[in-house]
This record gives structure tokens, sequence and C-alpha cells, in this order.
């Protein structure tokens, strides 16, 4: 055999551990949603469905979800698709620049979004409110804390994730397809009409319906903008069912399970549009349509590409930054007193202090732990024949359907039913972070180890080297710039994740992002403002060192 | 074409079997290759060539057969024996040349070398050594990641003999090059496996490559070999539809044999009634319905000695530079003939086509 044999015992071994990593606590959960019985009792006492009967007496939140999440669809899609065609298909100047800054929105992350606009619109005290306010009007410009305010700060993150995939269907046309109806006779308007717009349809159609999964499971915004007005989607109320007294388990786990099988539906429905929407002429070859004359037209699309930055990134920034050094948030220019308190209490203040060291801890050692696990799933999957592979695919992949809260959860009930005292430690959160991030791990190293020819390494093979050998020479200094980055993916990932931290945290192992809506919730909003601002500042780093990577990754390949 | 009869083959394939789940990309090949032979597999595209080529590299494991590289069994299914691929010594050129972006020229090909744990100063000298012979010396310092097609197609080469083996599987290494370079480095190729003495194996689809460069070619479709001949077997003596239509130029023409001709021929009339004198084949068993006539072996006008001479009419010319190729209206349809562009024939114009028995294959 070719392959030798501790090749499948490590197989077997990852399958083993990473099945029941994600599985163990998918099944809690599902035992859990059964339980009518007492629900803090484990196992259950009693059985039945009374927990999801029960969901359809409060329709409130399903409606309440579907609301939020059509709303800031539509708005994503459209935010996405004008960008992806004005980036992809008109010769506005700082193209390439802009592209790459449509990146940024994607970093920021809903909490830090929600909390930005929160300081930005909120009744009475927000910025924008001050301003108008100040013009002697006595209502607000807006109020935030609504439906529409979660919905709208979901689309501007949701809106970068949109434009990755209708711009990538944009650039995967053949330009020649379009060259051609033009030389047949056909007016500009006539061949967007009949040949542009049909032909990148599915790709709109399949970011609509992946947009709208995430938004289904999306919790930070709902939690941050929806809890002051009493207003819950099913994440949060999952949340208040774990976290109120006495907390209802069997409540928690039944949403959270029948929001897992609806974001199952729609991300498959999405990958079945994907692949059986598209036309056989979009190939997977990337082309560089020739971008359209726009003339006169280019200076306002050029604002509006760069107006989507502005709201999405550089005003909420300001917005937490002014909020941060100040000690009541104005921006009444008399009555601003500049302070640098707000910082010094966050990262001294009793346990905020080692929120930071321990996300930094975890953020450290999850990508550390995680890239050469990954990594070597990654070559077995996409470059072995072993037989396991496809199922270790598919294992690898569960999570990516599963909301982090919901992950959270199943976690939490299964290692507080189990004897051994992982829960409220650094291990539990970061045995979730590796599990909830397997799919981003994995997606990442994956890009790379397919961009890697195939024959690369079996040259060095027939060269005569050994499967070690071949690894050390060949394929790791070929896969090292895309280990790097899926390292501080990894790192940024954990950094600022919520969803999963909430349940899982204890008193001795807290994390940033629990901590930054905590103090939102109970302390001051200038103060969280400055937490914010120290992860965002953390994550951009992360960021700015990853760009430098793949820069040169870039410069190497060609 | 054994030249040394003492010599036992290089490479012997028996019986080869490879299943890809229910597909079998190879069905029961067999050949063996002697010491210096410059062997090409050819066929279309998914005839089973290359992974033919792969099973001997090792890079595919074969589902029966056996395979045997310098007398020694590497596979066999019978044995359940699998040599992997870094044990079996021979040497691999990859259609993508497969030339590893972060070294420089130099590292690539010493990359064998230094496997092989040869000291410095000889992995230098090694080096310095074929990077001349593929006149890459100047470049041994250069990061590979920037060379052209053409140097990378030599670093490729230079690192597939760098370490002296004796067998060198080529997996279409021209395929990527333009023509004119494509035409060159094949010159260059079979310069350098005659003067290194170098068992080959080559694959390729491109007929006129195969024929150029082999001792001898192999002709492969849906899995299966049709011919193993010299270039001018398969040329001249296709063994079936296939190897006639695949390799060269050649009118197939339909009808049946109506009984003996003169000195040995047969008598074969065509569809549309033309009578003709053909060779009599080799196998007395072929009941042939329709027969191989390459175009390049059609005269313009009766020559002494071609037994067949049949009247027809230029229906269209197309002048291509190096021969003009001809339409031709005859009693059986359609000819294609090609002649040197000194004989000019203008559209319309009768001419009488004359051709040996001897060029009419009967399959």
């Amino acid at each position: 055999m070719r392959v030798p044999g501790f090749q499948t015992w490590i197989m077997m071994l990852l399958l083993l551990v990473c099945g029941a990593l994600v599985i163990y606590p998918l099944a809690f959960l599902i035992v859990e949603s059964i339980n009518v019985g007492d629900p803090q009792i484990f196992p259950p006492e009693e059985y039945g469905l009374g927990n999801y009967a029960n969901l359809y007496e409060d329709s409130k939140i399903i409606t309440n979800t579907l609301l939020v999440a059509c709303i800031s669809t539509v708005f994503a899609v459209i935010f996405g698709f004008i960008q992806a065609w004005i980036l992809t298909r008109t010769a506005i100047p700082g193209r390439e620049r802009l592209e790459r800054l449509m990146e940024l929105p994607y970093y920021m992350t809903p909490l830090i979004g929600a909390l930005a606009w929160g300081v930005l619109l909120g009744p009475k005290t927000g910025l924008i409110n001050q301003l108008w306010r100040s013009t002697g009007i006595e209502s607000d410009a807006f109020n935030i804390y609504t439906p529409w305010g979660i919905a709208w700060v979901m689309a501007l993150f949701e809106g970068t994730v949109a434009f990755v995939m209708i711009s990538a269907s944009m650039k995967s046309m053949d330009p020649s397809l379009e060259e051609s109806s033009r030389v047949l006779g056909a007016s500009k308007l006539r061949t967007m009409l009949k040949i542009t717009i049909p032909l990148v349809t599915p790709g709109i159609l399949s970011a609509t319906i992946f947009v709208f999964a995430e938004m289904l499971g999306s919790f930070a915004a709902a939690f941050v903008l929806g809890i002051p007005g009493r207003f819950y989607v099913v994440t949060t109320s999952i949340w208040q069912a774990t976290l109120s007294y006495p907390p209802d388990y069997g409540r928690a786990a039944a949403l959270g399970l029948s929001l897992f099988g609806a974001m199952v539906i729609t991300l498959g429905l999405a990958r079945l549009i994907m692949r059986h929407g598209t036309y056989t002429t979009i190939t997977g070859k990337a082309f560089r349509p020739r971008p359209m004359d726009v003339g006169a037209m280019k200076y306002p699309l050029m604002s509006l590409a760069w107006g989507y930055i502005f709201v999405a990134v550089v005003l909420p920034l300001a917005a937490l930054t002014l909020t941060s050094f100040q000690q009541f948030a104005t921006v009444i220019i008399p009555q601003m007193k500049f302070t640098l308190a707000n910082f010094e209490t966050a990262v001294q203040m009793g346990s905020l202090g080692p929120a930071f060291i321990n996300s930094m801890t975890l953020g450290v050692s999850v990508a550390t732990i995680g890239v050469p696990i990954i990594g070597i799933m990654a070559w077995i999957i996409y470059r072995s024949t072993m037989p396991g592979r496809v199922v270790m695919e598919y294992v690898a992949m569960v999570p990516a359907a599963v909301p982090r809260l919901v992950f959270g959860l199943g976690l939490l009930w299964a290692w507080i039913n189990i004897p051994i005292p992982l829960y409220g430690t650094l291990w539990l959160l970061g045995i979730a972070y590796f599990t909830v991030f397997l799919p981003l791990g994995l997606r990442t190293i994956a890009g790379v180890v397919l961009q890697v020819d195939k024959s690369l390494e079996e040259c060095a093979r027939v060269c005569g080297a050994s499967w070690t050998h071949q690894m050390r020479t060949v394929t790791l200094p070929l896969l090292r710039p895309g280990l790097i980055a899926a390292w501080l993916l990894l790192f940024i990932a954990s950094v600022r994740e919520l969803g999963a931290s909430v349940f899982l945290m204890g008193p001795h192992s807290k994390v940033i992002g629990p901590s930054i809506v905590n103090s939102w919730l109970t302390a001051s909003s200038e103060l969280s403002a400055a937490m914010a601002l120290i992860q965002t500042v953390m994550v951009f780093i992360a960021v700015a060192i990853m760009f430098r990577v793949a820069r040169r990754m870039g410069g190497a390949t060609e | 074409m054994n030249r040394d009869p003492n010599n036992a083959p290089r490479i012997e394939v028996r019986d080869l079997v490879v299943k890809y789940g229910d597909a079998t990309a190879v069905d029961g090949v067999q050949f063996s290759i002697a010491p210096g032979e410059l062997v090409t597999l050819l066929g279309p595209s998914g005839c089973g060539k290359t992974t033919t080529l792969r099973a001997i590299a090792g890079l595919e494991t074969p589902s029966s057969g056996t395979i045997r590289l310098n007398s020694e069994t590497v596979y066999s299914g019978t044995e359940r024996k699998n040599i992997p691929a870094e044990k079996r010594g021979v040497s691999m050129v990859f259609q993508s040349y497969a030339i590893w972006p972060h070294m420089t020229v130099f590292e690539n090909v010493a990359y064998g070398l230094k496997v092989r744990k040869l000291p410095k100063a000889e992995v230098a000298s090694n080096v310095a050594r074929v990077l001349d012979m593929v006149q890459m010396q100047a470049y041994a310092d250069r990061p590979s990641s920037k060379l052209s097609g053409g140097q990378q197609q030599r670093v490729a080469v230079a690192r597939a003999i760098a370490f002296s083996p004796n067998v060198v599987l080529f997996d279409e290494p021209l395929s990527n090059l333009d023509a004119k370079l494509r035409a060159e480095m094949r010159v260059e190729l079979r310069e350098l496996q005659r003067r290194l003495d170098i068992t080959s194996l080559y694959v390729t689809h491109d007929q006129e490559e195969a024929l150029a460069i082999s001792d001898r070619v192999i002709v492969m479709n849906g899995g299966k070999i049709e011919q193993i001949g010299s270039p001018e077997d398969i040329y001249d003596r296709p063994a079936s539809h296939f190897v006639a239509d695949f390799v060269g130029s050649a009118n197939m023409i339909p009808g049946k044999v109506t009984g003996e001709g003169p000195n040995g021929t047969l008598a074969f009339e065509t569809q549309g009634g033309a009578q003709l004198r053909i060779a009599r084949p080799a196998d007395a068993r072929v009941q042939g319905t329709v027969i191989a006539l390459r175009s390049a072996y059609i005269h313009f006008g009766q020559t002494a000695g071609a037994q067949n001479g049949v009247a027809g009419t230029i229906h269209r010319r197309m002048f291509h530079g190096d021969f003009i190729q001809y339409v031709v209206d005859w009693p059986a349809g359609q000819l294609i003939v090609r002649r040197p562009p000194t004989e000019l024939f203008d559209e319309g114009s009768a001419v009488v086509l004359s051709f040996d028995p001897t060029h009419c294959v009967l399959l």
C-alpha cells in the first residue's frame, strides 16, 4: 500500500475526536428538547413533544425573526449587488483599493456595529439624535432599538458577504458572452437585460438565501438592540430561556433545534441553486470583465461605493472613538469632557482585565492547536484517497449550519451533566471555539491545498522522497502562507466570539465578547465603547498582518 | 526492437487493469520496453495512456496485473505487492512541469540528488552537468517562479535526468508549449534521450509528435491497446479503423473484396463502382469492407507502377503552405489528396488519381 498505516490511524483518531466534538453536544440538545419533565434533571424523567408544541404558542418570536431576517436580507443583497456591480463592472478610479477595503465591514462584527449604531441612533442620547434635537425638533431622527434598526446593522455586515458572493459570480462570467451579444447588434441595455442579468441571477439568488440563513441564526445585533425594547427573536429567546430563573432548557433546546433545522434547509437550498442553477458557461476560471466606461457617472458611483465603507466602517468606529474618550457622550462641543478613564477601567476593572487576557490566550491557543489539526484534516480530505475522507468532510462542515449560540447551548448542557469539571473553565471555551470554527479553518486551508498542484507533490515522490520528506520539503513550504492566514483567521474569530461564549463563560473564565455585552446592559455605553474599540484594534492588527501575508503569497505564486 | 537481445526489458507491463469505481480506465494493457528504447503511448484524451504511465510511476494503484521495472516486480495484483513511487527509481516529467515555485532552479534540479544523500560537491557537479545539457546553466540561481514555460520545461527535464535514472516517464511534456517551441524541444528531447541512452515511455495525444520521436508507438483507445509498432508500421499498415483514422490523414473507402487480382493482389470494388487492386492483408482471415488510403500516397496523373488509376475532378483546393490539400470527386464519393505545393491544379480540372495497391490497407 502507498498509504502507510499510521495515516489511517491518524484519520480514525481525528474522525473520532471531531465526530464526538460535533455530534455529542447536538445529541444532548435533541434529548433535552424532548424532555418535558423537570428541565434541570438529566437524563429526563419524562419525554414528549411539549417543548415543540409550545413554540407555536409564541409565534410572535418566529414572526419577529422572519421580519428582521427578510428586511436585512433585502438591504444586504441590494448593498452587495450595487457594490459588486460598481467594483467589477465599471471603470471608477481606485477600484482595487475599494475592493480590498470591502473586507473590512466583515471584520467589524455585528456586535461592534450594533454598539456603534446604538451610540449613534439611540433614543435621545444617540449622537445623531442629539444633533437632530439640537435643531429644536422634539423627537428622534430614528430609533435604532427597533426591528428596522437591528435589520439595518445586520444588513451593513451581511452586505459584505453578499458582495463577495455576487462579485464572484460576476467575475466568473466570460466577457465574450456579452461581447458576442453586442457584436450581433444588441444594445448595451438589451445585452444587460437578456445576457448579463440572467447569467448572474443564480449567484444573486444563492447569495440571498445564504444571507437569509445567516440572519436567522444571528444573535449580537438582536441582543444589543432588541433586549432594551423587549423585542425578541429566536436566538435572543434561547438566551432568555437559558439564563432566566428557573432556566427552561427544554424550551431553549427546542428553539435551537428548530433554528438548526431551518438553517440546514435554507443552506441546502442555497447550495442546490448554486450547483444546478448556474450555467456551464460560468466556469471556475476568473475573468476580469472589461469595465464599462460610465463617463460622468463615475464620480456619483464612486461616492456610492465609498459611502458604504463610510457607513459600515468609518462612521461606527468614529462614533465609538468619540464616545469612548468622553465622560458622557455628546456631540455638543462645549459640553464635551474628554477622559481616558474608560480605557483605564476597561483594562483594570476587576474581572474585565482578565477577560482580555483570557481572550488572547484562547485566540492564540485555539489557532495554534487548530491549524495543524485542521491542516492534516484538509490534506486527508482533499489529497488522500482514504475511504473515510468524505465522512470527515461532512462532520467538519456540520457546525457551519449550527448557530454558534445553539452550539454553545448544547455544550453547556452536555458538560454540566458530565462529571468532568470542565464547565466554567477556559478549556470548555477552547473546545467550543475549535468545534464551531472547524468549517472556517477547513475552508481556508482547503483553498490553499487545492491551489497547490497535485503533481508538485507527486514529482517529489517520483524523485525518491518519502511521504514525510515530501511533506517537509514541498507540501508544508507551499502551504505556509495559507496556514499563517488560517492561524490569523482562527485567532480573529476566537477573539471576537460571542454566540457560543455567552453560555460557556464562567465567573473565572470571562472573555471579551460577552463582557462587552454585559457592560452595555449594566454599565455605561462609554465604557462599552472603549472595550469594543480595544477588541476592534486587536482584530484589525491581525487583519493587517493577514493582508500583508496574503500579498506576499500573491507575489510568490505569480 | 530489442537492440541487445541479452538485455532484459526495462519496463514490463502485463494484463494491467486500472479501475476508478465502476469505470475501467486501463483494460488489460500489456507491453515491454527494451533498454534505450523510446516508446510512446498515443491516443485521444481519456484512452488510459496517462493512467498507464502513472501506474508505472506508482502514482496510481492498479486493480490487477503486473508491472516490472529493471526485472524487479514493483506491482503485482496476485502477490499484493505495490512498491511506493519513491522506491521505484524511475523519473518523470509532468505535463504541468511541477516546478516547485518556492525553490530556485538549482534546488529544483538538486532535489532528487539530495534525497539520495549525495555529497554536496557531487550534487553541484551533477546539477551543473544536466543544466548544461538543457542550456539552462545561466539560470541556476533564479527563483523558479520567474521562468517562462519553455524554461520551466527544460528545468523539468534536467530535474528528471539529474539523478541518472535508467527509466524516465514523460507525461505529455510538450503539450503546454506553443507549436514552434514544441517542434524544437521534440528534437532536443530525442537527442538527449539518445545521447544518455535513457529508456523512455512517453505519453502524447499528438500523433505527429509520436511518429517523429519514437522507436515504437503504442496506440491506445478506450483503455485497450489498438496497435504496437514502429512509426512506419503504424502509418503504413494501420491494424484497425481507429489507428488509420487517428494517426495521419487517411481516406476510408467502403466497398467489398470481389476476388483475386494480378500479382497476388485482391480485387476491391468501392461503393460507386470503382475497381481497385489492393494488397493482400498479412492476416488472410481479414474480411474487410473498408480500405484505408493515406491522402499523401495518392498521385495525380498516371504514374509508372501504380496499378490503380481512377478519373476524378478537383472539387476544392486548400493551400496549407507545406502541402496542398485537394478534395477530389471520384466515383466512390470524395477523396482527400495531399500534394506538395509544386503540384498546383485548378478547381474543376479533371485528374487521374493513381495509387499503389500496397497503400490500400484492407480493414
